[in-house]
């Protein structure tokens, strides 16, 4: 099974996906709604991983929009052994590439890497330039990568970090000076029972094998109550349907991309092109961020997410005041099966609940051994060298 | 949610759903609905919006007069295109 939307080079040794643009080569975000279209610059990422001396491989298959849980509805859906794969973390896995640069706006690249037992980090909202990617929930997504283990993450995320001018969101660092080998002997770590309780129990005994071997690295685990999972979780699903129902209004079919043959006149042509070329869960998707933008409902939804959004940061920097870092799980199940698009709203969302404080609040989030990491701002470092201690202990 | 303002939703958005579709959106509603009840149980009168989680700074730059792509690159991504235009249905008669 080929994991790649358009191969580029069957040398190269990094994939990216397919919301990140290569120049001169189909960059379709998962969609039918971007058939045939081939962008004239590259993403800023690609460019420095270029000139870095990697070679990009391919555009590894996503869903459409990074929308859905893993990939399941997109141009080129993976399966193996009957359960639902993320491509750019199934060709780290199977060795096919070094690693592979992603777009994390809910969660799907982490959830991926879990499934596929590869490392993916989400680093610090701004550290890593967003021009260049298809953009969607643009206040809380984030270029991450892949890589099958934390010598060879470091390295790809320290290319590709750092300030760049030709995106706005960029934070003014320059670089980025991560550390894997920080002492993390009588660090605390804390697993939030809200999130081990309403995982299923292959899920609880993988975080409790990941906290036994962060015990033996010296690390203190304990576990603690946070009371805003369902409203991190709810104010994310608000914020990012409201910016995905901005961003994607740009596709109409005039300009670039798939229009449809089914029109007589410019609103059937808009119309139908978008609702030929978007997906269902695309669609419910937009037309929730439509509602909950209208007069009537933005105070209580919008408004009040952006406010609660506030409430979060507040509430996990203090959270990450009194503990080093946080352990959860990233999914629900150690594996998905594929299923009917009618359900994928409602899925996304119930998995949500795991990635959606990073997007939300912006702070680092590391996959690792199937769990999670979160660390404070700008705190990779930490993040990773607790995974490569229990990367260390596992060997 | 009902099938009325769903069609409002629809026209605004420009797009549209089959019918099962719709009864499958409407339940998605339903479901969001309940959720967001989550939201009203904090207390954000004296909490200000947070619109970005990392502080901004608008950067200004001097204008400088460039052409980063040429007319033949913009339109080759067009779905249909004549020699110097994208091309769309007649607007006005």
């Amino acid at each position: 099974m080929s994991y790649y939307v358009t191969e580029i080079d069957t040398k190269g040794n990094i994939a990216v996906d397919d919301t990140l643009l290569v120049k001169d080569v189909l960059s379709t975000a998962g969609s039918h709604i971007l058939e045939g279209f081939a962008p004239l610059f590259s993403a800023e990422v690609v460019e420095r991983v270029q000139k870095a001396g990697y070679t990009v491989s391919g555009k590894a298959n996503v869903g459409e929009f990074g929308l859905d849980l893993v990939g399941e509805f997109s141009n080129k859906a993976a399966t193996k052994d009957g359960s639902l794969v993320g491509a750019a973390a199934q060709l780290v896995a199977e060795g096919s590439v070094k690693a592979a640069l992603g777009v994390d706006l809910n969660g799907a690249p982490r959830r991926a890497a879990a499934l596929s037992k590869v490392n993916f980090i989400k680093p610090t909202y701004g550290t890593v330039s967003r021009y260049g990617v298809i953009p969607c929930a643009c206040s809380g997504e984030q270029v991450g990568v892949y890589a099958a283990n934390i010598a060879d993450l470091k390295q790809v995320l320290s290319v590709i970090s750092g300030h760049d001018d030709k995106d706005g969101t960029s934070l003014q660092h320059d670089s980025y000076d991560y550390d894997t080998d920080l002492e993390v002997k009588g660090t605390k770590v804390c697993i939030i029972k809200e999130l081990l309780s309403s995982a299923d129990d292959s899920v609880k005994a993988s975080v409790s094998a990941y906290a036994e071997k962060l015990r033996k690295c010296g690390v203190v685990v304990e576990e603690v109550s946070f009371d805003m999972v369902n409203a991190a979780q709810t104010a994310w699903q608000i914020l990012m349907a409201a910016e995905t129902c901005n961003n994607l209004s740009r596709y109409d079919g005039v300009k670039f991309g798939y229009r449809t043959p089914n029109y007589n006149n410019i609103d059937e042509l808009y119309v139908n092109t978008r609702t030929e070329g978007l997906n269902f869960l695309t669609k419910a998707t937009i037309i929730y961020g439509s509602d909950v933008l209208s007069k009537g409902r933005y105070n209580d939804c919008y408004d009040k997410s952006l406010r609660v959004r506030r409430l979060v940061v507040e509430q996990i920097k203090k959270l990450l005041g009194d503990f080093d870092a946080i352990l959860t799980p990233v999914c629900s199940k150690a594996e998905y099966k594929p299923y009917d698009i009618a359900e994928a709203f409602t899925k996304v969302f119930d998995e949500s609940r795991y990635t959606a404080i990073a997007n939300l609040t912006g702070i680092p989030a590391l996959v690792s051994g199937g769990v999670q990491l979160m660390g404070s701002y700008f705190d990779e470092s930490l993040i990773l060298s607790l995974a490569k201690c229990v990367e260390r202990v596992s060997e | 949610m009902t099938l009325d303002k769903l069609k409002g939703l629809e026209e605004l958005n420009q797009l549209s759903f089959s019918e099962d579709e719709k009864s499958s959106v409407i339940k998605i509603f339903e479901n969001m609905n309940e959720n967001e009840k989550i939201l009203g149980e904090y207390n954000t009168d004296n909490t200000d919006v947070m619109v970005h989680v990392m502080p901004m700074t608008n950067v200004l730059r001097e204008d400088v007069r460039k052409q980063p792509f040429s007319r033949d690159d913009l339109l080759k991504g067009a779905p249909e295109h004549t020699e110097d235009s994208w091309q769309v249905p007649r607007l006005v008669k």
